[in-house]
């Protein structure tokens, strides 16, 4: 394990600064704002933590989830804020938008005539593409699981 | 979008309270999905609203422009039709309509109450000003920034053009322009922003600030309430949200292509 406390803080602090301003985009009142904030730093250490114990960045998107997730759950009665914006806000950071520009700027190479390395262009945006369909369920299905663990515990 | 008033009949038949009552449920339904509400919380509170207001039975079906209910109370039942607007995220909102299908849960309000309740939370719901938006708009691209690995120099381009690209953003939806378009030409104007910003200020990470500075217009909500609903148990919604996903996402790239190819001839 290798992981610098300088790096983890940064990722940190830069993950509840996207949430936070990402809840001011979706509308969060300012008094929500610290629980938005709470919510994408929890997510991005977590993340950040399970990378550098060598993990997949799908892996640890999904650690993520799951720990956002779980703790939405316990802490929703005190946070003035539905659990579906707190957990979804709070993994906004997570949401890997570089990787699907990138796929389908590679996509758009693909058509272009000077394309040299065609083969290595495709090969690298169905990565891209990949990355993101597999993170973006990560994220999913880490968030969706403590619900459905809830409303099996609550309907028996 | 009509008002709910104009869409309830005068002539309810034999089964006076179900019309009014079926429209209500409706209402708040599309308003939730309207404010980038999940399946599963629209069927939850559309439930909690028609129990409420003394439903005996009730079946929600949600799409992606439309949500159908049939309700029922004793040997009596109606099934109505509501069109839905565009998916947008407001979570005021979303709050507000929790709040309310509570008091009407334990029997607060009536059939008419809540309606005038959900004319008021549609008219009077706040929302931040648009410098406050723009403000976090960029304070988050920028951390999004640091996240991609852009350095210092190039942090603050990222955060200047993000917040012009939802002021703009922001103009154009209020024109009603659609929003694919509309992802393009902010996609364009602040992508470009941000490459000649980095360039400018002699970052060494001029293609992370550029994608960093576009990052205001990846669906998030979208993409992760698309596959919560699959899991949920409504694949059709899911299925529609990923697809409008794909197709905003390739029009956001159109939008950052058109500005490297336009950035690589200006510097």
């Amino acid at each position: 394990m290798n992981i610098d406390p300088v790096f983890l803080l940064h990722q940190t602090l830069c993950g509840a600064l996207a949430a936070a301003g990402f809840g001011v985009l979706f509308n969060i009142g300012f008094r929500s704002l610290p629980w938005c904030a709470a919510s994408g730093a929890l997510a991005l250490a977590v993340r950040t933590y399970c990378l550098g114990l060598g993990w997949n960045l799908e892996a640890a998107s999904f650690a993520a989830a799951l720990t956002v997730g779980a703790a939405v759950q316990v802490l929703r009665a005190r946070a003035d804020i539905s659990q579906n914006a707190l957990d979804v806000v709070g993994c906004i950071p997570m949401v890997p938008g570089s990787f699907a520009a990138k796929a389908i700027l590679g996509m758009f190479a693909l058509t272009s005539t000077s394309t040299t390395d065609a083969s290595e262009t495709l090969i690298t945006a169905v990565q891209f593409a990949l990355r993101v369909t597999f993170t973006v369920g990560a994220i999913g299905t880490g968030l969706a699981i403590p619900t459905l663990l809830l409303r099996v515990r609550v309907t028996r | 979008m009509d008002t709910i008033e104009a869409l309830i009949s005068e002539d309810t038949g034999s089964a006076p309270a179900l019309e009014p009552l079926a429209m209500v449920a409706l209402d708040a339904g599309r308003m939730l999905m309207e404010s980038g509400a999940s399946a599963n919380s629209v069927d939850e509170i559309v439930a909690q609203v028609a129990r409420g207001l003394g439903a005996d039975r009730v079946d929600l079906r949600i799409g992606y422009a439309s949500l159908a209910i049939t309700i029922g109370i004793g040997a009596n039942g109606i099934t109505r039709m509501r069109e839905v607007g565009h998916l947008g995220v407001n979570q005021r909102l979303d709050q507000e309509l929790w709040h309310l299908a509570e008091r009407v849960a334990q029997g607060k309000l009536t059939t008419a109450q809540t309606r005038a309740e959900l004319s008021r939370l549609a008219a009077k719901t706040p929302r931040h000003a648009a410098w406050v938006m723009a403000l976090a708009v960029g304070l988050a691209c920028a951390a999004f920034g640091r996240l991609l690995k852009v350095d210092w120099l190039g942090t603050g381009p990222v955060f200047l053009a993000a917040a012009i690209g939802q002021l703009v953003r922001r103009e154009l939806l209020t024109r009603h322009v659609n929003v694919f378009i509309c992802a393009s030409l902010v996609s364009f104007l602040a992508s470009l922003l941000g490459g000649l910003g980095a360039h400018w200020a002699g970052s060494g990470k001029i293609d992370m600030a550029m994608i960093a500075s576009i990052l205001l217009l990846v669906p998030g909500v979208p993409s992760v309430n698309a596959l919560s609903d699959i899991l949920e148990g409504h694949p059709t919604l899911g299925s529609a949200r990923a697809v409008t996903v794909a197709v905003i996402l390739i029009f956001v790239a159109a939008g950052l292509w058109f500005g490297q190819v336009l950035l690589a001839h200006l510097i």
